[in-house]
């Protein structure tokens, strides 16, 4: 149990002396540089737009965004934060003091939005090879998740077979923006079945679009504020009762699961509103051996965005609801708008056990690596 | 204390007729300040208390038992219709309940106390 640290005797680790592994961070792909990794015909699309404007994580017949829908102000944020190598990554998160850093995209957040199927896949396929070549490195701290592609779950599959051996490929990202049917559909079970083969985790994770799905159809929203708040977490809930509620977690024992950016909030809520409808329809659902809330909490949940009550105890508080002690991941979404310095969650008062749990012992047990980032599963 | 002795110790107490409860019926009974549904399921008859322990629910008065739904591994996670005639759903909530053994489907840990309802003779009787 998580207890607010009270016994003022136990002096507070200091951040620099905790492990740090960082459970998302995006590295920024381009039309331009997934080229020389991208197959024909597709190839001829990516050299046909590689000179088109790039607004922030949006760029027309590549990550399609709202951009368009809106008035932009000037502002002194620097909202549109990029990185684009390897060695940048790694200097920007040792300012930050993270040893260990889980690599998602910026642009294909979205690439469940893209129409063709076989586009998709393709850009998928040239992500995973330049994600692999360009930035995964167990010794630099930089560690991969191979992006599969929800349009073609058959060839996410051999996708995750393709990189289940590589040291640098730590996970599977499910892309959720957008995206059409959720993840529980059995449409998807090759990917699990793959992911469970080669003891690699599951992300998920969000980012926002207007998208006539739930819940991205959010055209109804004047503002960014609130279409972000549905994008990422109503997006996280509803494919998590989806995963539940078709059984993902009974057909995969094995499988990890893990979302990131949604907050942790939220968790405590959909526990109890998913074993009070468990009551009344247990029949819907009858390959869960237990109630739903069993299932959520083997799940693993990324701080960022962190809540930030006046009284930062109430998260303490909040995570004990839900176990949060032992599955709890710290994210910063490096370098995003809404990234979460670990300052933050380094001052909400945890024992200082349970604060190197969130830290990066929660996360080791997800991506099963040691604390120098390699992993514990390869086989041979 | 033998079984026997603790049978003696025990009230019995009659409910009805044989007629009273035919096969695939389900009846409340009072008996004292106890509601009691009995069931006749396949012959035998099963006693479970008229009150679901998940918000005090007339648990026994509802629509007669029937089956439920199951997945199993071994048939790819398909639905199957199984239990038929012993699975009563609690009329509030539905939330159901196993009457040959009082166990809750969707709380296994749930298990509901069990009357012993027999026949003897022409009558049926509850031993409580």
């Amino acid at each position: 149990m998580a207890e607010v640290a009270t016994d003022k005797r136990e002096r507070r680790e200091r951040l620099e002396d905790i492990l740090v592994v960082d459970c998302d961070v995006h590295v920024h792909e381009s039309p331009k540089e997934l080229i020389p990794y991208c197959e024909m015909p597709w190839r001829v699309a990516l050299e046909n737009i590689k000179d088109v404007q790039e607004f922030y994580l949006d760029i027309p017949g590549f990550s399609p965004g709202t951009t368009a829908y809106e008035a932009k102000f000037p502002t002194g944020q620097e909202a549109t934060r990029m990185v684009h190598t390897a060695s940048q990554m790694r200097r920007e998160l040792h300012e930050i003091h993270v040893d260990i850093g889980i690599l998602f995209p910026d642009h294909f957040l979205k690439l469940p939005v893209i129409s063709q199927g076989d586009y998709a896949s393709a850009l998928a396929r040239a992500y995973n090879a330049w994600l692999l070549e360009e930035w995964c490195s167990p010794e630099n701290g930089l560690l991969g998740c191979i992006l599969a592609c929800p349009q073609d779950p058959e060839d996410a599959a051999r996708e995750i077979e393709k990189y289940s051996g590589e040291p640098g490929m730590v996970g599977v990202f499910l892309p959720c923006a957008g995206l059409e049917r959720l993840w529980g559909h059995r449409q998807y079970d090759p990917i699990y079945e793959a992911a469970q083969e080669a003891d690699l985790p599951v992300l998920m994770h969000s980012v926002t679009v207007i998208h006539p799905v739930f819940p991205f159809n959010t055209q109804g929203f004047e503002t960014e504020f609130g279409r972000h708040i549905c994008s990422h977490t109503f997006s996280m809930m509803a494919n998590i009762v989806h995963m539940i509620t078709t059984g993902v977690p009974v057909r995969y024992p094995g499988l990890r699961v893990a979302v990131t950016e949604a907050g942790i909030s939220w968790v405590p809520f959909l526990m109890h509103k998913m074993d009070k409808e468990y009551i009344e329809r247990r029949r819907e659902v009858p390959f869960l051996q237990d109630k739903p809330s069993t299932y959520l909490k083997k799940m693993y949940f990324a701080t960022q965005p962190v809540e930030e009550p006046e009284n930062l105890a109430d998260l303490v508080t909040m995570m004990r609801l839900y176990d949060g002690e032992e599955n709890t991941i710290f994210a910063s979404d490096w370098p995003h708008h809404d990234f979460d310095h670990p300052q933050k969650v380094y001052q909400i008062p945890f024992t200082n056990e349970v604060r190197r749990k969130v830290f990066g012992e929660n996360a080791l047990k997800l991506f099963n690596i040691d604390a120098s980032g390699r992993r514990l599963n390869l086989r041979g | 204390m033998t079984n026997n002795a603790e049978k003696k110790r025990r009230q019995e107490y009659v409910i009805g007729d044989v007629s009273n409860f035919p096969e695939g019926s389900h009846k409340v009974v009072k008996v004292g300040r106890r509601e009691i549904g009995v069931f006749n399921v396949g012959g035998k008859l099963y006693g479970l208390p008229n009150i679901c322990p998940h918000q005090t629910g007339p648990l026994c008065e509802g629509r007669p038992p029937l089956g439920t739904l199951v997945a199993r591994g071994e048939n790819d996670w398909k639905f199957e219709w199984v239990s038929e005639g012993e699975i009563v759903a609690c009329p509030w909530h539905g939330l159901e309940y196993h009457v040959p053994t009082g166990r809750c489907l969707a709380y296994p840990n749930v298990v509901l106390r069990s009357y012993e309802v027999f026949r003897d003779g022409d009558e049926v009787k509850v031993r409580l």
